[in-house]
C-alpha cells in the first residue's frame, strides 16, 4: 500500500485554515452585524464571543481532519484494479477496475504547483462517485503513475467500457 | 443527404412564434415608446417582427438541415449561424425515439431522438421527419448498431435479414391492461399536477381561498368562519384539483402502452394524445429496476425501468421518456424481467440485526430532536403548549427500523447483483457483474461504531447521477469486503468470458483462423 507525499499536509492545512478563515468571517460578521441596536436591540451579550468560539472550533475540527486525512489515506496498484482507501469520517474503499478506466488526468493547481505536487484524476463511465482523485504525489510519481495507469487500461481493454 | 420534412417548417415555426412572439411582446412592453403606458401599434409591430424573425430562422433551419444515413454513421449537417456536423458512430447509439404530438400525427410527421452514452443531452433530434421515415430510420439504425464493426457489404446482407426477422419475431413482452392503467391513474402525484392544479384553483377563486368557502353550507360548524378552516378547505380542494390532473395526465401518458421484442431490442409504444415510441438495446441494458412503491406494493404491483448508459426512466421530458413498465401485477414484472436479465430467485440476505438497532437510535434521535424544538417553541413562544405529547413519537421509532430493516438486503447472483432498500419506495436493483464500473466500500463514522458498511456498485447508468447506484445497506464490515472482492472478481471473469464469446462469434462469421489473435481482437471494438 502506498501511502500519499508527507508535504500534501501542508496543501490541506492550507486550503483548512482558508476555508475555516472564510467561514469563520462570515459568522463572526453576522454576529456583529446582528449586535448593531439598530437591528436587535436586546441581543444577547455573548453573540460575538459564541460566533468566535464556535469559528474556533470548527477550525480546529478542519485543522484535525486535515491532518487525520494523511493517515488514513491509501493506494495500490493491484494485478486488476486500483484500489483506494479513503476518509476521515466516512472510510471510503474504492475499486477501479482497469478495464473500466475511461482516462486519467493528472493536475495541479497554484497551491500544489508551490508545494512541489500534482494531483492524478481517474475517470469511469459510472456516475461522478467512482472518479477518483489521487492528491499529493511528487510530480514524477504522478507521470509514472498516469503512464502506468494508461498502460493498464490499454493492456485490459477490448471491450466498450461501458 | 436527406432533408426533413417540408412540414415542420410550419410546425417549428409555430412553437417559434410563440417563443419570440412572446420575447417581443416583453420588449414591446418595455421598450415602448411615449413613455406614458404602452403603445398598442408598436408592440402589436414588435410581436409580428418576432414571428417574421421565427419562421425566417426556421426556413433557413429547414433548408440547412441534411441528414444521412451511412454504413457504419449516421451524420447530421445542420446549423444556420454556427455550423455543426455530428458523425454518430452506429455501435454507439443507445437508444432511438420517436415522439409524436398532437399537430404531428394530424401532419404525419414525428420527431426521432438519437441517444448515446455520455453528453449531457440528446445528441441528435430529427425535428420533424415522416412518419414511414421516422420508422426506417428506427430500424436501420438498430440494424446498424448490431452488426457493428462488420463489412459494409456483410451489414447489407444483414439488414434484410432482420427486417424479415422483424416482421415475425416481435414478441408482445407486456400490453397494460385497464385495470392497472386505472390503478395507475388513481395513485399516481405527478409533480406537475399539483402545480397546475394550484395554478388553475388560483384563477378560480381569484386569488383568496376564502371565496372557495361554502360559508352558507357549513354555517352550523364552530371556529372562524376565515380562518383555519378556510385554508384546510381550500388545501383540500387544492390536492382534489391536484389529483384530477394528475390521474388524467398519467392516463392519457401511459394509455396503450405496449413493449414488444423484436430480436433483442425492447421496442415500446405509450400515448393517447402525444405518441412516445422508441427502442432499448437489451445488449445495451445497465441496470434493470423494479420499483414497489407502499400503496401499490399492497394490491400486489410493482413497476420496472430498465436503464441504459443513454438515459434512465424519470428524466426530464426533454431527454428521453420512460423506457420502463409503469405498472403490472408483481409477477408479470418479475416474469417480464427474467425475459430481459434471467436472473435468480430473489431470496435476499438481511443486513445484521445491530443494523436494525442503528435504525431505530436514529428515528430516537429524530424524534428527541423534535421534542425538544417543541420544548424550545413553548418555552419562548405561545404557539403551542403541550410540547411533550410528540414523545409518543417515539412508539414508532422500532417500527420504522424494523420495516427499514426488513426492506434491505443484498445477494449475489451467479451473474447479477440484487440489492434492495427503501419502505415506502421499494426499489430491486438488478445489475449485471460486466456491467460494474467500480465498488465503492463505505463506512460513515456511524456505522463504524457497528462495524457496519455499505457496498455500492457503479454502474454507467445516468440515474446513479441522483444516488441511486445499486447498493447493499449496512452489511457486516467484513462481509462487505468479501461483496466487493466477489463483485470485483466475476466481473473480470465476465467480462473475459463475453469477450471469448465475442472473439469466436466473430470467427465463425468472418471466417478468420482462430489462431490469428490479433486481428480478431483488432476488429473487437464495440458492443
Amino acid at each position: 500500500m502506498e501511502r500519499l507525499t508527507p508535504r500534501v499536509r501542508v496543501v490541506w492545512l492550507l486550503l483548512a485554515l482558508v476555508r475555516a478563515a472564510i467561514f469563520g468571517g462570515v459568522i463572526v460578521g453576522a454576529a456583529f452585524g446582528l449586535t448593531r441596536p439598530a437591528v436587535w436591540e436586546s441581543a444577547p451579550a455573548a453573540l460575538v464571543p459564541a460566533a468566535a468560539a464556535l469559528a474556533v472550533a470548527l477550525a480546529l475540527l478542519r485543522i484535525l481532519v486535515a491532518w487525520r486525512r494523511y493517515g488514513v489515506w491509501r493506494f495500490e496498484l493491484r494485478d486488476d484494479d486500483l484500489y483506494i482507501e479513503r476518509g476521515v469520517f466516512t472510510r471510503v474503499k474504492t475499486v477501479v477496475p482497469y478495464v473500466r478506466v475511461q482516462h486519467v488526468d493528472s493536475r495541479r493547481s497554484p497551491l500544489e504547483r508551490t508545494t512541489g505536487l500534482a494531483t492524478v484524476v481517474v475517470y469511469t463511465a459510472g456516475s461522478r462517485s467512482s472518479d477518483v482523485a489521487i492528491p499529493g504525489l511528487t510530480p514524477t510519481r504522478a507521470e509514472d503513475l498516469q503512464e502506468s495507469l494508461r498502460q493498464l487500461a490499454i493492456e485490459t481493454a477490448g471491450e466498450d467500457a461501458v | 443527404m436527406t432533408t426533413l420534412h417540408p412540414a415542420s417548417v410550419a410546425v417549428r415555426s409555430l412553437s417559434r412564434s410563440l417563443n419570440t412572439g412572446f420575447l417581443f411582446f416583453v420588449v414591446g412592453i418595455v421598450a415602448s415608446p411615449g413613455g406614458n403606458g404602452t403603445n398598442l401599434l408598436s408592440v402589436v409591430g414588435l410581436v409580428a417582427i418576432g414571428i417574421v424573425l421565427g419562421i425566417v430562422y426556421e426556413f433557413a433551419y429547414y433548408r440547412r438541415f441534411r441528414y444521412e444515413l451511412t454504413d457504419d454513421t449516421f451524420d447530421v449537417t445542420s446549423g444556420v449561424l454556427a455550423r455543426r456536423n455530428r458523425e454518430l458512430p452506429l455501435g454507439r447509439v443507445q437508444n432511438v425515439d420517436i415522439r409524436q404530438n398532437v399537430l404531428g400525427r394530424v401532419l404525419g410527421i414525428a420527431a426521432v431522438h438519437i441517444e448515446t452514452a455520455g453528453g449531457g443531452q440528446t445528441e441528435v433530434s430529427l425535428q420533424y421527419v415522416d412518419e414511414a421515415e421516422a420508422r426506417r430510420l428506427r430500424r436501420q439504425l438498430r440494424d446498424g448498431a448490431s452488426t457493428d464493426t462488420a463489412d459494409a457489404d456483410e451489414t447489407g446482407t444483414a439488414v434484410t435479414e432482420s427486417d424479415a426477422a422483424s416482421a415475425d419475431d416481435e414478441t408482445v413482452l407486456f400490453d397494460i391492461r385497464p385495470h392497472e392503467l386505472a390503478i395507475l391513474s388513481v395513485f399516481t402525484i405527478d409533480p406537475g399536477a399539483s402545480l397546475l392544479g394550484g395554478i388553475a384553483l388560483s384563477f378560480a377563486s381569484g386569488f383568496d381561498p376564502v371565496a372557495l368557502f361554502p360559508a352558507n353550507r357549513l354555517g352550523g360548524l364552530p371556529g372562524p368562519e376565515t380562518g383555519v378552516i378556510a385554508i384546510a378547505w381550500g388545501l383540500l380542494l387544492f390536492v382534489l384539483a391536484a389529483w384530477l390532473i394528475s390521474a388524467v395526465l398519467t392516463f392519457t401518458r401511459y394509455y396503450g402502452f405496449r413493449l414488444t421484442r423484436v430480436g433483442d431490442e425492447l421496442y415500446y409504444e405509450r400515448g393517447l394524445l402525444q405518441r412516445y415510441s422508441g427502442t432499448i438495446p437489451l445488449e445495451k441494458v445497465q441496470t434493470l429496476t423494479i420499483t414497489e412503491s407502499i400503496p401499490f406494493r399492497w394490491f400486489g404491483y410493482a413497476a420496472l425501468s430498465v436503464e441504459t448508459a443513454g438515459y434512465a426512466p424519470g428524466q426530464s421530458e426533454s431527454r428521453g421518456s420512460e423506457s420502463a413498465i409503469p405498472l403490472a401485477d408483481a409477477d408479470r414484472v418479475a416474469e417480464l424481467a427474467r425475459a430481459i436479465e434471467p436472473f435468480g430467485p430473489v431470496d435476499l440476505e438481511s443486513p445484521p440485526r445491530r443494523a436494525r438497532e442503528r435504525y431505530a437510535v436514529r428515528y430516537l434521535l429524530v424524534v428527541a430532536a423534535a421534542v425538544g424544538v417543541a420544548f424550545l417553541l413553548a418555552r419562548y413562544t405561545g404557539l403551542i403548549r403541550q410540547w411533550y405529547v410528540l414523545a409518543a413519537l417515539a412508539v414508532l421509532a422500532p417500527i420504522a427500523a424494523h420495516l427499514k430493516w426488513r426492506n434491505r438486503g443484498v445477494r449475489l447472483d451467479d451473474r447479477y447483483i440484487l440489492a434492495r432498500t427503501g419502505f415506502w419506495r421499494r426499489t430491486t436493483k438488478v445489475v449485471p457483474y460486466y456491467r460494474v464500473q467500480a465498488v465503492l466500500h463505505q463506512a460513515t463514522i456511524f456505522q463504524r461504531r457497528r462495524r457496519l458498511a455499505s457496498v455500492t456498485a457503479d454502474t454507467a447508468s445516468s440515474a446513479s447521477l441522483l444516488g441511486r447506484a445499486a447498493t447493499a445497506h449496512d452489511v457486516d464490515t467484513d462481509r462487505g469486503l468479501e461483496l466487493q472482492a466477489v463483485i470485483e472478481d466475476r466481473l473480470q471473469d465476465r467480462l473475459r468470458a463475453r469477450q471469448r464469446q465475442r472473439s469466436v462469434g466473430r470467427w465463425f462469421r468472418d471466417g478468420i483462423d482462430p489462431t490469428d489473435e490479433d486481428s480478431a481482437t483488432e476488429s473487437d471494438g464495440e458492443e
